[in-house]
């Protein structure tokens, strides 16, 4: 928590908040804990911690700020410590893994322009989230922060408690990733990816 | 003035800086450029084949990432609960 000393805020502003800056967002957290975990139970637990928590820390609040950023930062710190445990999905691919191998040199930006966009233009909305979902979590939420949420890299390099060059880079490989599956799927659906 | 922005023949069929310039017009399309970004893009997407189809994919990705996956109905009484729960711990 801040070592400033912050006002304590009186039961009806701490309300007023928590109706009017902290509910509204409720849609939004529970897609991304849902993205997160893949289980509905899991998901209204980890969004009900989540307001819990915010209301108990409320006075560490700051009235007016971005308190979407700030609920996602909770979200995403209580899956981390509690939930990623008992994930109820099969090991997940290791983070640090997948960093190396695409942090190799060549990172290779065509590796993927075979895809067309009119093929991508036609895929349904399950095929699209599948194919996020099949990402690693770190690669997927940062795809979720941006392209659903729309945070910016500032904001999701708070969120994330990592500096806004990794956002970039993370972002960058995880829509490098998104497009190996998406062409995989356009080839399922008989586009042709190879040829004009 | 020339817009003939949907043909290719134009275009140099080679970008001399890939990753630089591809890594721009990811962050022009996240929003993260605005200093002349627009001259820049125009340019970029006039002039080379590459840099163009980069766009127009990374574009189409970010827009049905953004308006077809999949929303998932918050559940109806999750708001009452957890209202439910903060009063019991006020």
């Amino acid at each position: 928590m801040s070592e400033v000393q912050r006002k304590k805020y009186t039961d009806k502003e701490k309300n007023s908040i928590f109706d009017h800056e902290f509910m509204p967002h409720i849609d939004s957290m529970y897609n991304f804990a849902y993205r997160l975990t893949f289980d509905e139970d899991d998901a209204k637990d980890l969004v009900q911690d989540t307001y819990l928590k915010a209301y108990r820390f409320i006075n560490s609040f700051e009235q007016g700020t971005n308190a979407k950023a700030w609920l996602f930062r909770i979200l995403k710190n209580s899956f981390i410590n509690e939930y990623r445990k008992k994930s109820k999905q099969p090991s997940k691919v290791d983070y640090q893994e997948v960093e190396t191998y695409y942090n190799s040199d060549n990172v290779d930006y065509n590796m993927t322009s075979d895809l067309r966009v009119d093929a991508v233009k036609d895929m349904l909305g399950d095929e699209i989230s599948n194919a996020l979902n099949s990402l690693a979590v770190d690669f997927r939420t940062v795809i979720i922060l941006c392209d659903l949420e729309g945070f910016t890299y500032e904001e999701m390099a708070k969120i994330l408690d990592i500096p806004i060059g990794t956002v970039r880079s993370r972002l960058h490989r995880a829509r490098n990733l998104l497009k190996d599956k998406l062409r995989s799927y356009a080839e399922n659906m008989g586009y042709d990816t190879d040829e004009e | 003035m020339d817009k003939n922005l949907n043909t290719s023949s134009k275009r140099k069929l080679n970008c001399s800086d890939e990753s630089k310039c591809f890594e721009l017009l990811e962050s022009i399309l996240d929003g993260e450029e605005t200093t002349g970004s627009r001259e820049i893009l125009d340019e970029k997407l006039a002039k080379c084949q590459p840099c163009f189809e980069h766009y127009h994919l990374e574009k189409v990705i970010r827009e049905v990432l953004k308006n077809k996956c999949t929303k998932h109905m918050v559940p109806a009484e999750l708001a009452d609960t957890i209202r439910q729960k903060i009063q019991e711990i006020k």
